[in-house]
């Protein structure tokens, strides 16, 4: 789930619940309301009656009786004088049932003892309890739906506002993460933002492009000298060697020996060579200003290599459908990619099998196909074929697993996506991709 | 033939200077591009093998001062950087070849004779080899007025032989000549024994190949 979908669910989730804990608790909070508000008025109807009563004596509301008492139509108010008959002085306002008229009803009531024209009386002025919670539960439908209707604008606000606060963020995964490919620019543009957990993020992931980009140069850099150094001693023994050779007096077991030796000073050279040649191509010296067909390539590779087909005994056969020029090519690299690849189709496969090239063109993909019947490639194996110096288990044949890392790097020079298929003993197919851009027409 | 051989790495220099006087150059030395103007001065010479990376001076300037001094002399540079820049830098500025480190000392003779004959100007050039005549420039194998068919690679791999007569070529030698940096990467391969074979084969049909020698556990050799 997205971050801004998740804090708006949250949110919008936690008001929901303080709305409805809110409104739950709305009918208590008017019964206390309410009932302060009756107390008050109580107190001010005893104020006025003990005024009236002051000014114009107790009789007035007597008029003559022992005791007084009238109510509104309803029974809702109630005022009622009678004589103290506790000596307990009373000044409370209490809930309380009251019988009037054979009703009986819950009355907030208060009560005060008070002294007039020599004898002591008891006011009690009272209001139902009915009429006090009277609008509880249609102002709880109210402020609820008042409320949800209020959470939904909330909802829609929200999130435009997490979606503007998480576009930075977005903006780093995107063009930070997802879009990056390797090796990164040299200069990463931070993404605007004035969130400082951003700005800190963005920052960090250039420091951290910086410094794998620091150690990729360090490491391209150390093999381009580290094989530029080796070739002059390679150098300086591969000519003591030959001119050793040369010696009329060396037997031919010397002979013999020396040139085991120059064997072997060759694979060493043939190591350096292929790592120099990867770095060239990783530090981009190769132009690319080429345009060529892949035929004319296979068909010269064919010439190179067919003393290999025949020692195998293995059936080769080429198949180009589609006239397609490549542009913005290095025609020797790709020479070399295919060859690499065509020469493990013949080393790993087996005696009297067969090699097939061919070409596909579909929706501006153009890709050669070459399918081997071959010993095949374990699956485990899959991953890492293209890695320096790996080789596969299964392979007795020579090589030093620098082959594949050529193809790799060639292919990555031109944007060519490799895609390899095996079934261990049935053979490996390898599929090469080329971009649309290097597509003519 | 004079050559003179500007290389910093002085075992190196030894080295190609008593492969060169045996291959009956006469060979004289410089170790910086210093002397190398030096030299260049008092001496006129048929080839310069030059060092791109002097320790005093870039080879470039050598080359391009050099060349201009003496058009006539053939510039090989012969240097440890490969880049296709370079090369086609040198090519431009009038090197005559380029020999990238490790290089066969059989191949830079090798290329040498091929400056030569390219500055000879002889076109026809026919070398007799017991009863064939090869012609280098042409690439072509004769018996009496019979053209022998031969494939490119079996052209290659005797005209190298022939180029080195009277010395054993390795299979490794002669490998690296005819397929540079494609040559085999399995080294017990045998396909240079099989260009052999194919290349007697068509020889014998016409007359006898005694001069083409096997020798055991090395390589081949052309005795003449």
């Amino acid at each position: 789930m997205k971050l801004s979908t998740k804090l708006t669910l949250f949110v919008s989730l936690s008001k929901l619940a303080i709305i409805l804990v809110f409104v739950l608790a709305l009918p208590f909070a008017v019964d206390y309301i309410s009932s302060r508000y009756t107390d008050n008025v109580l107190r001010q109807q005893k104020k006025k009656v003990l005024r009236e009563i002051k000014e114009k004596g107790v009789d007035y509301y007597l008029d003559g009786q022992e005791s007084y008492g009238s109510y509104t139509l309803l029974r809702e108010e109630f005022i009622a004088l009678e004589p103290a008959e506790s000596p307990v002085n009373l000044d409370t306002i209490a809930t309380a049932k009251r019988i009037i008229e054979q009703d009986t009803l819950r009355y907030r009531i208060l009560s005060h003892t008070f002294n007039a024209g020599g004898k002591r009386y008891v006011l009690e002025v009272a209001r139902a309890t009915s009429v006090m919670g009277q609008y509880s539960r249609p102002l709880q439908y109210f402020a609820f739906y008042a409320l949800l209707a209020l959470l939904a604008l909330t909802v829609v606000v929200d999130l435009m506002v997490t979606h503007k606060l998480i576009q930075p963020l977005k903006a780093i995964i995107s063009q930070k993460l997802v879009n990056q490919k390797f090796p990164f620019a040299a200069r990463q543009e931070p993404i605007e933002t004035s969130t400082e957990d951003f700005q800190y993020l963005d920052h960090s992931l250039i420091l951290l492009m910086d410094q794998i980009n620091e150690a990729f140069e360090k490491e391209r850099e150390f093999t381009a000298n580290a094989s530029h150094e080796l070739m002059t001693p390679i150098s300086i023994l591969q000519s003591k060697i030959e001119n050793l050779m040369e010696n009329t007096e060396v037997t031919d077991h010397v002979h013999q020996k020396l040139n085991e030796l120059m064997r072997t000073l060759n694979r060493l050279k043939k190591i350096v060579n292929s790592l120099l040649l990867i770095s060239r191509i990783d530090n981009e010296q190769f132009s690319r200003n080429d345009e060529v067909s892949v035929k004319p390539l296979i068909t010269d590779i064919m010439e190179e290599i067919s003393h290999r087909l025949e020692e195998k005994q293995i059936s080769f056969s080429a198949d180009f459908k589609h006239k397609i020029e490549l542009q913005n090519v290095n025609a020797d690299l790709l020479f070399q990619m295919f060859y690499n690849l065509i020469n493990n189709a013949i080393k790993y496969n087996k005696p009297g099998g067969s090699i097939t090239v061919r070409d596909e063109y579909k929706v501006d993909n153009y890709s050669v196909v070459i399918k081997d019947t071959g010993i095949g490639i374990p699956e485990e194996d899959l991953p890492s074929i293209f890695n320096r110096f790996k080789k596969s288990n299964l392979s007795e044949a020579g090589g030093y697993g620098l082959g594949l890392a050529i193809v790799k790097s060639i292919a990555g020079y031109h944007h060519i996506k490799l895609d390899v298929a095996s079934a261990v003993g049935q053979g490996t197919t390898i599929t090469v991709v080329f971009a649309e851009e290097s597509v003519k027409g | 033939m004079k050559a003179l051989l500007i290389e910093d790495e002085k075992t190196l220099a030894y080295e190609i200077e008593a492969f060169l006087k045996k291959a009956f150059y006469i060979c004289d030395l410089a170790h910086n591009a210093r002397q190398g103007f030096e030299k260049l001065e008092d001496t006129q010479y048929d080839f310069v093998l030059l060092d791109l990376g002097l320790p005093d001076r870039d080879g470039f300037v050598l080359l391009e001062k050099g060349k201009k001094a003496h058009p006539e002399t053939a510039f090989i540079i012969i240097t440890a950087r490969g880049n296709v820049d370079d090369r086609v830098r040198g090519l431009n500025m009038g090197a005559d070849d380029y020999l990238t480190k490790p290089f066969s000392l059989l191949e830079l003779e090798a290329r040498m004779q091929a400056i030569s004959r390219r500055k000879s100007g002889i076109n026809t050039q026919l070398i007799d080899l017991g009863e064939f005549k090869v012609d280098i420039q042409k690439r072509m194998v004769s018996y009496g007025d019979v053209d022998i068919d031969l494939t490119r690679k079996e052209f290659d791999v005797l005209s190298y032989l022939l180029l080195h007569k009277n010395r054993v070529l390795t299979r490794l030698q002669l490998s690296e000549h005819i397929w540079g940096s494609f040559a085999d990467d399995d080294f017990d391969s045998n396909y240079i024994d099989v260009h052999i074979k194919n290349l007697r084969k068509k020889l014998v049909a016409h007359a006898g190949v005694e001069w083409l020698e096997t020798v055991r556990g090395v390589g081949y050799r052309i005795r003449k």
